[in-house]
């Protein structure tokens, strides 16, 4: 007799004598298993009650507050993303076109121009362009832009201010917890409602 | 020196009047795709749900449920780079529970209550063939290995702890945890530091071995799901029909999920059994008040999660014992001009917070691991094998080991 | 499926082949992530030192070269090595997918092998087992537990503040400025709002009502008191202040329910002023609006009574500050900061500002102030990092450490009837009056004026300011919107009547109510839109409270709650 037959019968001398118990005990565990599910259902029901008044339906981004920004340069490190959807930004109204540009200069360079070693962008991002005297046009290349902030800091310290950073919502995976926002020494990223994901500078 | 002027207050420049009709250029600045989308993805969630628990439930295929975690691995994987998932859900609905400032969107909602509704309907359908990183997870585990019982069930502890810890780090508004330890989010993405990559590549690897790693030994939804599932009304079957104990199936499921049934000619006492009932009956409260209590001494070390306190603490330091603040939120700090007393109160703020917090999480840890004790005291005569429903993920390789279920398909 | 050996062959060693592919792209990936996150070329202290070499140096046109040269080759290197890594994620991904796909190949030609062991498990004397080690770990947690009440506890920092009461705490952080420009969506404690500041958190408030028709009016109830003064809100409670037969009152209104909870009584303490001043005779003795935090709530009269509650109707000390004589009236509203109550006291005889302590009334400061009286409240705002007591005055703008009344910085200001009280944001202070102008000052010692203009100066209602735009609504029944940088007028607006009430800031709206009692909500942009028009059917000078999406309006003779229906 193999194992499973032998198992059978057991099994079926068991069932007999459990005959009279069953009900019983079959009521029981049911009354059990209900009561758990009304358990563990409750909250799922009562969940949304709660929420209620806090629920949003356009969702949130996330965002730079350029005015909370200490241009620490942790945006560009710390991003999921490499090369980082927070960029530089350049608020064109706002800015002096002035020749001697404090964001496109590194501080301490000694003559004005295009120079590799008079420019303050790392990567070579902002495009120099001659207007009319005495003034200059600064403009962005994202494509090479890291976000890196120095041309930002450069500019509030000696300029206007016009140059300032935003994550780029094309780019940007909206993370459930920004990793910029958890390490940002000033708390400047933060959420923003989805249909006004930009703080613009004007 | 050029730059020999003192830094001054901002427009010091005024905006040119140009003669050459120079336009000032308009910066674009793109958006992200609609909001609406989200409730595209809701309506994906539900059906993908739907079709895995028919897969599961009704039509009995194991290539069904297979073919389901490719789509949603491309899908909510590859295409919608996992975010937001249903793991991460759960943060967003404890922040908004216990935060008035935040409120939630209404897709994250969606994506947490759904696949709990679907739990508790037909079991963990979610884990087997919906869940981005279930299904990778699943579709790399091709060699699997089954490991010892102790070591599974102490590890299959930890979801529980993570669950607890993550809802209290988000109701504190101090991190989102799971979001920050998501292995797979950086492959979804094809880039991400590449620390996440790497602790990502290494699950996946031992994946192979030890299926579902991720699943079963860490993640807090599927520690959600398990307590939903084991009440669910219509659940997962090894075999359509009567179960004829023919114990082909006994070592075929991966993740130990499998009860056999029980070897009738070995029984205990019914005395013995009674009084143990009583006893870990009377245990449950003890452990829940020990997990409180533990909880909520060991407040103040998990309060250095929040950055805010970690921030105080160092300005302290520096303050009490004059070592040198030097991270970049205390140079920010010192900067900004914010006294030293908003910080601390802040601190204590975030403390308090902390302490009403932690006894809750305690509570939920020793009632789980109570409960988890007191369930095997029951007396459960069971007369087939049958799937444990808080572990079993669904995912139906145990279909073709049934010998009942060929005969039945032939 | 069914495989042949010799099919197996091929595809164990494609997935050979792909894994190791796999792997050795995986490594240059994370190298190159490495090298972009970690060791960036860019920031390569060799490129750092050339350019630090050149600055000292700069006539060597050599080392220009070499720093052109340097510059350029650093850049090469970041810019592959983001070639690399975005390339090789898709070499990755297509490496791991046919590893994937060949080795699921082969295994699932492998027929399923079902394992026995020769014993069929035996359940009870496992689960002994398992009972076991959890009874050891529970165990283990609540000796731990036990052990670490003992040593944990000694370690705890001090907070000095109970978990109750850090709730709210929290609010006071706030006003105290972490948030310069949030506020809560459940209290309103101030005129004006959380710092008087004149915005207001919470969302859900409707545009849209009429009080003739009852449309989205929850309730409506006399007040029975007269009084020009404005709701404020704590929690569920709601206080205002009147006058009634000659006796001054509180009044403690359930916001939800709106019930009188209690009333108390401002003029029957030992000591309390019973002369009622000359004023205007519209305006009346109860014009300043109360302060509240979650404690207490203190109000200030016409006659200088100044009373202390807490929120049972006990009255926790009363006293008369000296009745105060100007031409329109005493009406600047009280603050509290911390566990200091504000008062800014006017008269003609005298105007300074003073600190009282909230718990006991004992006057904990003084400071005298220059000028003339004015009629505008004072504004408790976070600038420089430091919360400071603004007031605006004729003809200086003053600022006040709310902790020890000390006069931080003093800026001259305007002329005249000075009524408006200022508007704050993260960066300037506004003040405007009428027949004199509207102007933004940089806050602080060093600070001046940043720019100017007077087309548009209320005389009664206060400008409100966030940090893009500045607010405000006239006597003349003007809305004006200005730049808060830059000063352009972005927009005005004509409406039929003069406005007394001050805007409020709140959900991305701006809420303004004229004189007879229309509240016109526009968006609180750059463009004018407006999106409602509400008429209250009674006249108002009162400025509106938010609360948990309700509005709460003071007309004539009603308090009203707004809230969808």
């Amino acid at each position: 007799m193999d194992y499973a037959q032998e198992n059978r019968i057991v099994l079926n001398i068991y069932l007999l004598r459990m005959e009279t118990g069953k009900n019983k005990y079959q009521s029981r565990r049911d009354f059990v298993r209900t009561a758990g599910k009304i358990l563990v259902a409750s909250p799922l029901l009562v969940l949304p009650v709660l929420l209620v008044k806090k629920t949003n339906v356009k969702g949130y981004v996330w965002q730079i507050d350029p005015y909370k920004c200490t241009q620490c340069g942790q945006c560009k490190t710390n991003c999921v993303l490499t090369p980082s959807a927070s960029k530089c930004t350049h608020a064109f109204q706002m800015c002096g076109y002035c020749d001697l540009c404090g964001g496109f200069l590194r501080q301490g360079a000694k003559t004005i121009s295009t120079a590799a070693e008079n420019q303050l962008c790392p990567t070579g991002a902002i495009k120099r362009r001659f207007i009319e005297e005495p003034y200059f046009e600064y403009t962005i290349d994202e494509k090479l832009c890291d976000g890196c902030a120095k041309c930002v800091k450069g500019c509030g310290d000696f300029g206007n201010g016009s140059l300032y950073m935003q994550i780029r919502h094309d780019i940007c995976v909206n993370c459930n917890e920004c990793s910029i926002a958890r390490t940002c020494p000033s708390n400047a990223v933060i959420r923003v409602p989805a249909d006004k994901p930009y703080i613009r500078k004007t | 020196m050029i730059f020999a002027q003192e830094r001054q207050q901002q427009q010091r420049f005024p905006r040119p009047e140009f003669e050459s009709g120079y336009q000032t250029p308009t910066h674009q600045l793109l958006n992200q795709r609609g909001p609406m989308w989200e409730y595209a993805d809701v309506a994906v969630l539900i059906a993908a749900l739907s079709l895995t628990s028919w897969f599961a439930i009704k039509k009995r295929s194991r290539k069904g449920i297979l073919w389901m975690s490719v789509f949603s691995l491309a899908y909510f994987g590859f295409y919608r780079q996992g975010c937001i998932c249903s793991v991460g859900s759960v943060q967003n609905i404890s922040l908004a529970l216990f935060n008035n400032n935040y409120s939630v969107p209404l897709s994250a909602i969606l994506f947490f209550i759904i696949p709990l509704i679907f739990a508790l309907l037909y079991g963990r359908v979610f884990c087997a063939g919906v869940c981005p990183l279930g299904a990778i997870q699943e579709l790399t585990g091709f060699r699997p290995v089954r490991i010892h019982k102790s070591v599974e069930a102490v590890l299959a502890s930890i979801p529980f702890i993570y669950l607890g810890l993550s809802v209290l780090f988000a109701a504190t508004q101090s991190q989102f945890i799971i979001c920050r330890y998501d292995p797979f989010v950086g492959i979804f993405r094809l880039n991400a530091p590449f620390t996440m990559i790497i602790f990502g590549v290494l699950l996946l690897v031992a994946g192979i071995f030890v299926n579902r790693p991720y699943c079963r030994y860490l993640c807090p939804y599927g520690a959600l799901q398990n307590i939903f599932s084991r009440f669910s009304g219509k659940h997962l079957t090894i075999t359509p029909a009567e179960c004829t104990n023919c114990r082909l199936c006994e070592e075929c499921c991966p993740y130990d999920a499998i009860l056999p049934s029980d070897d009738l000619k070995k029984t205990e006492p019914k005395e013995i059994t009674r009084k143990r009932f009583i006893l870990y009956l009377v245990l449950i409260p003890i452990m829940t008040i020990a997990g409180a209590i533990l909880l909520y001494n060991l407040s103040p070390a998990l309060s250095a999660v929040n950055s805010n306190v970690r921030l105080a603490r160092e300005i302290r330091l520096e303050k009490e014992k004059g070592v040198p603040a030097l991270s970049k939120s205390a140079a920010a700090f010192k900067e900004s001009g914010k006294t030293e007393e908003q910080l601390f109160s802040e601190e204590s703020v975030i403390l308090g917070r902390f302490r009403k917090g932690t006894p809750w999480v305690g509570m939920f840890l020793g009632l789980s691991l109570g409960a988890g004790l007191f369930s095997m005291t029951i007396r459960k005569t069971r007369t087939e094998y049958k799937p444990d429903q808080g572990k079993c993920f669904s995912c139906g390789k145990c279909f073709e080991y049934c010998p009942i279920e060929s005969k039945i398909s032939k | 499926m069914k495989l042949s050996d010799k099919d197996i062959k091929i595809l164990s060693g494609v997935s050979q082949v792909a894994a190791v592919f796999t792997l050795i792209v995986a490594v240059t990936m994370i190298l190159g992530l490495i090298q972009l996150k970690v060791v960036n070329p860019l920031d390569s202290p060799s490129l750092a030192l050339i350019k630090e070499q050149y600055d000292r140096d700069p006539s060597e046109k050599n080392i220009a070269e070499e720093v052109r040269a340097m510059d350029l080759l650093a850049r090469r290197a970041y810019f592959s090595s983001r070639w690399q890594v975005e390339t090789g994620s898709y070499l990755l991904i297509a490496g791991a997918l046919i590893f994937v796909l060949t080795r699921r190949l082969i295994a699932g030609s492998e027929k399923p092998e079902p394992a026995f062991a020769s014993e069929k498990p035996d359940i009870i004397s496992q689960k002994k087992k398992y009972r076991v080690y959890l009874i050891s770990a529970a165990t283990i947690i609540t000796v731990i537990a036990i052990i670490s009440s003992f040593v944990l506890r000694g370690s705890l920092p001090e907070t000095g503040v109970k978990i109750r009461e850090a709730g709210q705490n929290t609010k006071e952080v706030k006003n105290a400025g972490t948030d310069a420009l949030m506020a809560g969506s459940t209290n309103f404690p101030f005129f004006r709002g959380e710092g008087s500041r004149g915005i207001a958190g919470g969302t859900g408030y409707p545009v849209e009502w009429n009080g003739n028709d009852g449309k989205n009016i929850k309730w409506k109830i006399p007040v029975p008191g007269h009084g020009k003064n404005s709701p404020v809100i704590w929690g569920n409670k709601l206080f205002l202040t009147g006058i009634r037969a000659g006796t001054l009152e509180v009044y403690c209104i359930d916001k939800i329910k709106g019930e009188i909870i209690w009333t108390a009584s401002a003029s029957d303490f030992p000591g309390a002023s019973k002369e009622i001043p000359d004023s205007d005779p519209e305006a009346g003795m109860a014009v300043p609006t109360a302060a509240v935090n979650g404690e207490v709530v203190c109000a200030i009269f016409g006659n200088g009574n100044l009373v202390c509650f807490d929120f049972d109707g006990k009255r926790l000390w009363a006293k008369n500050i000296g009745v105060p004589k100007s031409a329109y009236g005493y009406a600047a509203s009280l603050l509290i900061y911390d566990k200091i109550l504000i008062v800014q006291y006017d008269s003609d005889a005298k105007i300074a500002i003073k600190g009282f302590d909230l718990s006991s009334g004992d006057q904990k400061w003084e400071t005298p102030r220059t000028g003339r009286p004015v009629w505008a409240s004072p504004v408790l705002a976070s600038l420089d990092g430091q919360t400071q007591v603004i007031i605006n005055g004729n003809p200086n703008v003053s600022s006040y450490d709310p902790e020890t009344g000390a006069e931080l910085w003093s800026q001259p200001g305007l002329s005249g009837d000075v009524a408006p009280s200022p508007a704050v944001n993260s960066r300037f202070v506004y003040v405007v009056t009428d027949y004199a102008k509207l102007m933004a000052l940089k806050p602080g010692k060093t600070g001046s004026e940043v720019w100017s203009d007077n087309t548009f100066t209320p005389d009664a209602s206060s400008p409100v300011a966030n940090d893009q735009f500045l607010f405000l609504t006239t006597g003349a029944g003007d809305a004006a919107c200005y730049n808060a940088e830059k000063g352009d007028t972005l927009w005005s607006h004509v409406f039929d009547n003069p406005f007394y009430a001050s805007p409020i800031i709140c959900d991305d709206k701006l809420w303004m109510l004229d004189r007879s009692g229309i509240m016109y909500v526009a968006s609180a942009s750059g463009k004018f839109t407006l999106l409602a028009e509400s008429p209250l059917g009674e006249s108002s000078d009162s400025s509106p409270a938010f609360s948990d999406g309700r509005i709460y309006l003071r007309g004539k003779d009603n308090l009203y709650c707004i809230a969808k229906d």
